[in-house]
């Protein structure tokens, strides 16, 4: 089994982002940055399928600056095999801009699977993995939440509103991964120092200046300050007709 | 009850699970090492440098391995901090002082005495005189640190609590990490991860302060100090301000009671960036005081209140203190097989608020003297001569008694420390007895009765712990070791001692068929700071990447 995994480096969910002072970015001084949290629900598949499988490779690849080899590293002391850096100081943000620099460098080789994390929690698109496949001309299955295969043939369920979507697909394909689709792993000492000696090929790359153009960013405006209606079972009268009349949520 | 002596309730320490035959089942993967190094601080970040560095002009290579608890480096670390920089420059001797990482040179500073409203400002007393060194966080210390030592080869391996000690004979063989991915009842859960035996000639602890694998091994090879070592506790907060703050600020009195040791740090990392704490000696009289609240009543003076004001408390974050200095040192810090460096030895400078230094110094004589040691089967009690013989022990004798003479409180403290300083620790000669912090009795006050506690004004200990970026697993099994039943007044001893609401003190319930636990604990809200290791329940690690996640501390 021939396994590519795209990831991301993105800024940790625990991090209290600042907008920078363009207006347009994030000021990165102080971030910690993080392998993509659905990109390591699809590493970890990676690494099972190849496991169940008894051979093949798992390869992975990221757009990212140089400092996104730290990224890489995550993921081979999980267990991936090789890592590919297309390096670049800046993605784009045009994420076709993103897709078309992946999809060339899959091109390169021929894949029985190529996995994708469901999204990057830094800007949301959810884009890149379907447009990757279009490129390819591989069917796509999004937010896999299970995910069984069979010789050539794939079955994926998807966690839609009310229910589960069963999808049969034929390898090769493109899947994008969500959250439940396993629980991956801790990293092991072994992994971290077999993770030094793995290759990673850094490839510079340039991409095209797409069709986005961030105008600007802005937080979230500030939460209303609470009331406290009062206490004990007296309140609650107050408090009902408070959330019927004023919040409008009864 | 009246009275509370801690050390009647503490748990004895598990020596009998912390020293670990080597090879002992129940290990997953075994790694061999040359140097393991426990504790990715400056004690044991320094020590790799140094090591790997004279390894490669020796014309090798030496396989060193740094193991650390936090999920990051830097994430556990946390001080003030003023650096003085004369161990950065031994370490690098090619780089200058605007290379490292430090945000500015201090240069206004002012001490003041304050009272509940007033301050006045006192003549800085020489040992607390900072011109020269840098405002710096421990953070970003330790994080280019780290890098340095990758760049060097060492192999930094975060996330990896060292749990136990592997022994064979008198020696110290390696240590055993902390297994990840427990339940609550302490079973493994698919995808956790079993514990790892990392094997090596010479083992360095570097686990900071209150070391447990550092206090296993002085109990069980009987290593002794003259004095008990002594711990305070610092409960730090970083603010952005609106106001700039152009000078280093600390404060004695208000708000700690008389008959409590420590003080006040107000820093500027950037002028709208401060940091800001209280540090208390954890010898307290009150059982009733409480650090963290007190921090919140100092926000309140009028020197802190109008800098703070319109200000956003971004990160806090707690931890302990050796305060013990020259005769609360292990007698020796090496044996066979080991060495003890930094906060984990004791080498701390109390008059002069200085620690960073002297454990960076003394992981650079410990990698000198493990080097020998490999080359020529040099003992390793170099180490300790090559301390003794450095500025280390000279600093932490000349200031032998002074912290020691605060143990009958702050005025004639204060006295005997002044003369201290004029006869350069000669006078009062002899020294002063101590006695373990858990050793002291606490009185229990007024304010340590039901109905009383305190409302912190500011921030809580709730939503301070998740400004120390603490996201600990809900589910990983409790790490504190508490006494069956404690009484009462003892729960809310402890829930007033712990900075980050581990401790719950709850009334008996009245009627009640089965008398629920008056102490509860909410283990996952420990930062690590080890306060309960030295008053209450013992601490041990969990699984790797627990605990705080400090960015800036």
């Amino acid at each position: 089994m021939k396994i590519a995994v795209c990831i991301k480096r993105v800024p940790d969910s625990e991090t209290r982002v600042k907008i920078a002072a363009d207006g347009k970015s994030l000021d990165e001084a102080g971030i910690k940055f993080v392998l993509n949290p659905y990109d390591e629900f699809a590493v970890e598949e990676a690494l099972r399928r190849k496991e169940q499988a008894g051979a093949g490779e798992v390869a992975v690849i990221c757009l990212g600056p140089a400092a996104a080899q730290e990224t890489i590293r995550t993921a081979l002391a999980m267990g991936a095999d090789r890592g590919v850096l297309l390096q670049a100081d800046k993605i784009p943000i045009d994420p076709f801009e993103t897709a078309k620099l992946i999809a060339a460098e899959l091109k390169g080789a021929t894949w029985d699977l190529i996995l994708f994390g469901r999204m990057a929690i830094d800007d949301y698109n959810t884009q890149v993995g379907p447009l990757v496949a279009e490129l390819l001309g591989l069917p796509c299955v999004t937010a896999v939440s299970h995910l069984d295969i069979e010789g050539t043939k794939g079955v994926a369920e998807r966690e839609i509103e009310g229910g589960i979507e069963v999808v049969e697909f034929p390898l090769p394909a493109v899947l994008t991964a969500d959250k439940g689709l396993n629980e991956p792993r801790y990293p092991a000492l072994k992994g971290i120092m077999a993770a030094k000696k793995k290759s990673l090929e850094v490839k510079p790359v340039q991409a095209g200046a797409g069709t986005l153009e961030i105008v600007a960013l802005t937080p979230p405006p500030d939460r209303k300050e609470g009331k406290i209606v009062g206490e004990g079972a007296g309140a609650v009268g107050e408090l009902v007709r408070l959330l019927r009349e004023e919040a409008k949520v009864l | 009850m009246d009275k509370i002596v801690p050390a009647h309730y503490q748990p004895a320490l598990p020596l009998d699970t912390l020293i670990l035959q080597d090879g002992a089942a129940g290990a997953g993967d075994r790694m061999d090492l040359d140097v393991l190094i426990v504790g990715a601080g400056p004690a044991g970040l320094a020590c790799a440098i140094e090591l790997a560095r004279l390894a490669k002009a020796d014309g090798g290579e030496l396989n060193i391995g740094v193991l650390e608890k936090a999920e990051a480096l830097g994430e556990h670390s946390l001080s003030g901090a003023v650096v003085n920089p004369r161990a950065f420059r031994e370490l690098f001797p090619d780089l200058n002082d605007s290379d490292f990482p430090f945000r500015a040179p201090v240069g206004r500073e002012a001490v003041y005495l304050l009272t509940a409203e007033r301050s006045w400002r006192l003549p800085t007393p020489p040992s607390m005189r900072n011109h020269g060194n840098f405002v710096a966080s421990l953070c970003e210390i330790v994080r280019w640190l780290g890098a340095k030592a990758e760049e060097l080869g060492v192999n930094v391996f975060t996330g990896f609590p060292a749990a136990q000690l592997l022994v064979r004979d008198a020696a110290v063989a390696g240590v055993r990490t902390a297994p990840a991915g427990l339940d609550r009842e302490g079973k493994p859960t698919p995808g956790g991860s079993a514990s790892n035996d990392l094997v090596a000639k010479v083992t360095a602890l570097a686990e900071g302060t209150r070391g447990l694998l550092t206090q296993a091994w002085c109990a069980w090879q009987r290593v002794p100090s003259e004095n008990p070592q002594i711990f305070a506790l610092g409960v730090k907060e970083l603010w952005e301000t609106k106001q700039p703050l152009d000078r280093v600020i600390h404060t004695l009195g208000w708000p700690l009671p008389s008959d409590a040791f420590g003080g006040s740090f107000v820093y500027p990392l950037e002028p709208n960036l401060v940091a800001l704490g209280l540090v208390v000696g954890l010898d307290y009289r009150d059982a009733a005081l409480d650090v963290h609240v007190l921090v919140q009543r100092l926000k309140q003076h009028p020197l802190l209140r109008t800098l703070l004001a319109g200000g956003e408390m971004v990160e806090w974050g707690a931890k302990t203190i050796p305060e013990g200095g020259f005769y609360s040192l292990p007698e020796r810090r090496s044996g066979d097989g080991v060495v003890l460096l930094g906060d984990a030895a004791g080498f701390v400078d109390v008059p002069s608020l200085k620690g960073i230094h002297y454990a960076m110094q003394s992981g650079i004589s410990a990698a000198r003297a493990i080097f020998q040691n490999l080359k020529r089967g040099a003992a390793l009690a170099e180490y300790d001569r090559l301390v003794n013989a450095s500025y280390v022990a000279r600093d932490l004798y000349r200031t032998r008694n002074m912290r020691l003479a605060f143990r009958h409180g702050f005025i004639l403290g204060g006295i005997q420390a002044a003369l201290m300083t004029l006869t350069g620790g000669r006078f009062p000669n002899g020294k002063y007895r101590m006695h373990a912090d858990a050793e002291v009795a606490r009185r229990l006050s007024a304010g340590s009765r039901a109905g009383s506690a305190e409302t912190p004004i500011g921030v809580s200990k709730v939503d301070a712990v998740f400004k120390s970026g603490n996201a600990t697993r809900d589910t990983i099994p409790s790490h504190l070791i508490a006494a069956p039943d404690v009484p009462l007044e003892v729960a809310r001893f402890y829930s007033r001692m712990c900075p980050a609401g581990v401790y719950e003190a709850h009334d008996p319930e009245v009627g009640a068929q089965h008398a629920a636990p008056l102490l509860r604990v909410n283990a996952p809200n420990c930062v690590d700071c080890k306060a309960t290791d030295v008053l209450g329940p013992r601490w041990t690690p969990r699984e790797g990447g627990s605990g705080p996640k400090y960015k800036r501390m």
